[in-house]
């Protein structure tokens, strides 16, 4: 196995463990935080495969802009799933 | 009401699965990734990729294809965001609380942004007026504008940046991209014939390319900050 493709391994793990991660996590903050990493790790994918675009796109919009609204909805509607 | 619970999640869990089914079952059928005599890649990736620098009028290929090839999958995509906003705002509106304050950050924090963003403001100009010939274009520029909205109105409080404009200046702002792009389409369509064509003169064509990439990105960014304003209740619209 090449390194590239390790790499991709690693990648891909990481992305199904934050997956995972907020499909079992109940408190919405932190929800949001791991879906920023998890649009960050999937940033690097796209780097990594070739699309400095759709990374670009990725690295504003899923870790940064998303978060923020995430976040900004969470502190008016509260922080505990019901 | 518990047995309602169960029998509710038995029907989720059943319509899911008969969702999946067909789903996997179509996934399955796709060509291997990245396989070279896939339909895709044979005919539509090696025609772009071997004529596309020319005919798309951009080096860098996606913004050929973004702006041209696919010009009206784009001009849906603008429109999609503004009315991504329009929905936000008209939502949002409706429970407004006004007055909202700078969440108190760390100096450091609150410095490095205020360092930061013309820095921010000049890369994403750069990112939208090469994107013809480097990766990114209006949409990356766009939301790094955005990014850099929304970080200001959080050390600084969102109203000083909100009120950098009138809400009615706001509005155009956010309707650049849809207006601009709808402009590109008619004068395509007066000069080679095509709704979205780009004339085939070099100069007109960059030019005109850049204008349409400003106005995504101005427009984009517009309506990524009208997002998070609408939601953190600082504007009605």
């Amino acid at each position: 196995m090449s390194p590239t493709d390790l790499l991709d391994l690693v990648l891909l793990a990481l992305l199904l463990t934050g997956a995972i991660g907020i499909a079992m996590l109940k408190d919405l903050a932190a929800c949001a935080i791991v879906f920023s990493a998890y649009s960050f790790v999937m940033c690097l994918v796209w780097a990594h495969r070739g699309a400095p675009d759709v990374a670009m796109t990725e690295a504003a919009v899923g870790a940064g802009i998303t978060t923020v609204l995430f976040l900004t909805v969470v502190s008016r509607v509260g922080r505990r799933e019901k | 009401m518990n047995a309602r619970r169960r029998t509710a999640r038995i029907l989720a869990f059943a319509l899911l699965a008969a969702l999946a089914g067909p789903l996997i079952h179509g996934v399955l059928q796709l060509p291997a990734p990245g396989s070279a005599d896939a339909p895709a890649h044979a005919n539509v990736t090696a025609n772009y990729v071997e004529r596309g620098a020319e005919s798309g009028g951009a080096e860098n290929l996606v913004t050929g294809v973004l702006l041209n090839f696919r010009a009206l999958d784009t001009f849906g995509e603008v429109i999609v965001i503004f009315t991504a906003w329009l929905a936000a705002a008209a939502v949002a509106g409706a429970v407004s609380e006004t007055g909202r304050r700078a969440i108190p950050v760390s100096p450091v924090v609150d410095y490095v942004i205020r360092a930061l963003g013309p820095f921010i403001a000049a890369f994403a100009l750069f990112v939208i007026v090469n994107g013809h010939v480097l990766p990114g274009g209006g949409f990356q520029g766009g939301v790094v504008l955005g990014a850099m909205l929304i970080l200001l109105s959080l050390v600084l409080g969102p109203a000083p940046v909100a009120g950098a404009f009138s809400a009615r200046h706001w509005a155009w702002l956010r309707a650049t991209g849809v207006l601009v792009f709808a402009a590109t389409a008619v004068i395509g369509l007066a000069l080679t014939g095509h709704l979205f064509g780009l004339p085939a003169e070099p100069v007109l064509r960059k030019s005109l390319m850049i204008v349409l990439e400003l106005g995504i990105g101005i427009g984009g960014g517009a309506v990524l900050a009208g997002l998070f304003f609408a939601v953190s209740g600082v504007q009605r619209s």
